[in-house]
């Protein structure tokens, strides 16, 4: 079995001593109840009730080293629901891991190999699938990028929240990438604009679709609100809670009104000013207007579609459209499903097949 | 070459008539000179008769009879004109030497011819070497009967250290595939995507701000803010009914706004106070709630950042 970590966000926590408190009455719930009834508290989102999507990110077979840091990258992205610390052994199969996912409320995998020597990553929904294989083309890692920038920035907090998803041209495509499109989008917990704070945006998963090349550009930022039309001295002063330095001046004033390097690019981005709903922290009130930084944290990858698989790492091929006999196969079942599903029309229409086809 | 061979078997009875043993010698000195002129020879033929040099050396200076004089030259002639012939004629000579060494210094003699033949052997050996032309080897020339064999052990040492230098590289070529370390400096298209993802949040952002500023103040978990809230969705949730009373059974996609305040309007705002929290088929098969679940946040949460994103920067490109 594989050995598992897991992170519970503030579900895990709270519901759990929930549980408790109720059986300390006259009656006393069973152990095996109350640890049922905890776990699937911690699958719940505690404000909007909604289901926690949880991933496992794990590699199948043999990984050189920079994959092994691709695979670590890849947890802390998907971090807070996710296990960083998953360790698999040689012995363990697929069976193991959905074995485990089922209890621990896990629905997404993130599976990475290296069949010949070129990196895939699979992404999978548990148990049922469907199954995307994609192939990295090109990878940068964390640390990579961290080296490239002059002054990284990645501090803890910010894994204590699950990233916001931004999908950007796949609109108007057809068959696989409509139901990729919607497994990235329940990929991370939904958000909730009338109950959401605004603090605990941090990050951002930016999946564009390039569609030139078919390519799949994956990219993490993390964001930074600043102040518009407060000058860099004041923010370090609000920033540093620290008693500046003013053994050059003159009067304190000076240290207000004398010029910075001029530095300031902020008005190129009138486009990145946003006014906030409440307040973030100290220096971005919901009353001022602040300006939306981006830096990227890593990884980076660029991915193309391989191949869709309607179970989990396993059933019919989606894409690309199989051929010959198991092309006429296909079309039998396709023929099935409609049959089936003429009572509910609407709901045919509007959801995707891959997703009716594990229901079943 | 009959007129070369012809006058030696008559020289030689001559000559041993007439300078009993020192005849030999005196011709034999000017021959060997003759030769050493032309190819530098003649010096490994005067080593053995050194010994008897210091006796020779008064009558040397007798004057040889015309007759050794004009063979000499004769020789000379010959030697400078062929090599075949002077081949025969010495060959020739040696023969000679044999019948004429019957006194005392045929043993000298027959050390110098013998190693003269094989000087001779040597030489044509030696010049069929460096006549043969090379191929361009890079083992150089190696007589040796091995030499294919040492050949194909240094070309086996070399593949064998080869492999294991460019097995190395071509492993960690293999395992760095793909691996592009980024540049320092931002390039086009990463601006671009920056750009993108710039857009998306502040359109969340605007969003949520959208969405919260009105209820501003308000905590959806307090009961006494939840009434409030429930009676502003309550009116609005009524005029989206009347609105579209007669799509409502044609389905849920049909307005987004509907339904999510119908939502408000029946179950408080936060979660655990909500009738359903937690119960029913949602817990017993969970992984179908999850997929049918699929369709419902669709439509419950129009303001899914996602979603919102994807159309929304979409429809300008």
């Amino acid at each position: 079995m594989a050995r598992v970590h897991h992170k519970n966000g503030r579900g895990g926590g709270g519901g759990g001593g929930g549980g408790k408190g109720k059986g300390k009455g006259k009656w006393k719930m069973p152990a095996s109840v109350a640890r049922k009834q905890q776990a699937a508290m911690a699958n719940v989102d505690q404000v909007t009730g909604d289901k926690i999507p949880k991933s496992f990110v794990f590699s199948r077979g043999k990984l050189p080293s920079t994959l092994r840091h691709l695979q670590q990258d890849l947890r802390k992205v998907m971090l807070p629901y996710t296990a960083l610390n998953l360790k698999e052994k040689k012995r363990n199969n697929l069976k193991d891991f959905v074995n485990v996912s089922g209890p621990l409320g896990v629905t997404h995998f993130f599976i990475l190999t290296n069949p010949k020597s070129s990196p895939h990553l699979r992404m999978a929904k548990t148990p049922q699938g469907p199954t995307y294989t994609f192939q990295i083309k090109e990878y940068a890692l964390a640390a990579d990028i961290a080296n490239s920038q002059k002054r990284p920035r990645c501090p803890p907090e910010i894994f204590k929240n699950s990233p916001l998803t931004v999908l950007s041209g796949f609109g108007g495509l057809g068959e696989p990438f409509k139901s990729l499109v919607e497994y990235f989008r329940h990929m991370t917990p939904a958000i909730d604009p009338v109950t959401v704070k605004l603090s605990t945006c941090q990050r951002i998963l930016l999946i564009h679709f390039d569609r030139e090349k078919e390519m799949i550009n994956f990219r993490h930022y993390s964001i930074k609100l600043q102040p518009v039309g407060v000058t860099r001295k004041i923010r370090k002063l609000m920033q540093n809670n620290q008693v500046p330095d003013l053994r050059d001046l003159n009067d304190v004033s000076d240290y207000v009104t004398k010029a910075g390097y001029g530095s300031e690019s902020e008005v190129d981005d009138e486009a990145a000013t946003v006014s906030l709903a409440s307040d973030v922290d100290k220096l971005n009130r919901a009353s001022r207007k602040s300006a939306i930084r981006l830096q990227e944290i890593g990884p980076r990858m660029k991915l193309h579609l391989v191949k869709v698989e309607a179970g989990l790492c396993s059933g019919d091929v989606l894409y690309p459209q199989p051929v010959g006999k198991e092309g006429l196969g296909k079309k039998g079942k396709e023929v099935e499903e409609e049959t089936e599903g003429q009572e509910d029309e609407d709901l045919m229409e509007s959801d995707d097949d891959p997703e009716d086809e594990s229901e079943e | 070459m009959a007129s070369a061979t012809a006058p030696q078997p008559v020289s030689s009875p001559s000559a041993a008539a007439g300078a009993a043993s020192n005849n030999p010698h005196k011709r034999k000195k000017p021959a060997a000179r003759g030769k050493g002129k032309g190819k530098g020879k003649g010096r490994l033929a005067k080593t053995p008769r050194r010994s008897d040099d210091p006796g020779d050396l008064p009558r040397r200076r007798s004057k040889p009879s015309d007759r050794f004089l004009k063979l000499l030259r004769k020789r000379a002639r010959d030697y400078n004109s062929d090599d075949s012939d002077d081949e025969e004629r010495l060959s020739d000579e040696d023969e000679e030497e044999e019948g004429a060494s019957g006194s005392g210094d045929d043993e000298a003699a027959g050390a110098v011819t013998r190693f003269e033949q094989g000087c001779r052997a040597f030489r044509v050996a030696f010049t069929k070497i460096m006549a043969k032309k090379l191929p361009d080897d890079p083992l150089g020339p190696i007589l040796s009967a091995h030499k294919k064999l040492v050949a194909a052990k240094l070309a086996e040492d070399a593949e064998e250290h080869k492999p294991k230098g460019e097995g190395r590289r071509e492993k960690r070529m293999a395992a760095e595939k793909g691996h592009v370390i980024p540049t320092n400096h931002l390039d086009s298209k990463e601006k671009e995507l920056i750009k993108i993802a710039t857009q998306g949040v502040v359109r969340l952002f605007n969003s949520v701000s959208k969405a919260q500023n009105c209820r501003k103040g308000l905590n959806p978990s307090r009961s006494k803010d939840a009434k409030v809230l429930a009676k502003e969705t309550k009116q609005a949730f009524l005029t989206e009914l009347s609105k579209t009373s007669n799509q409502s059974q044609k389905g849920k996609a049909s307005s987004n706004f509907s339904k999510n305040n119908s939502k408000d309007e029946d179950e408080p705002g936060w979660a655990p106070l909500r009738e359903t929290y937690m119960l029913g088929s949602k817990l017993k098969d969970w992984d179908k709630m999850q997929t049918s679940d699929v369709v419902n946040e669709q439509t419950e949460i129009p303001l899914d950042d996602s979603s919102d994103e994807e159309y929304a920067i979409d429809s300008p490109e």
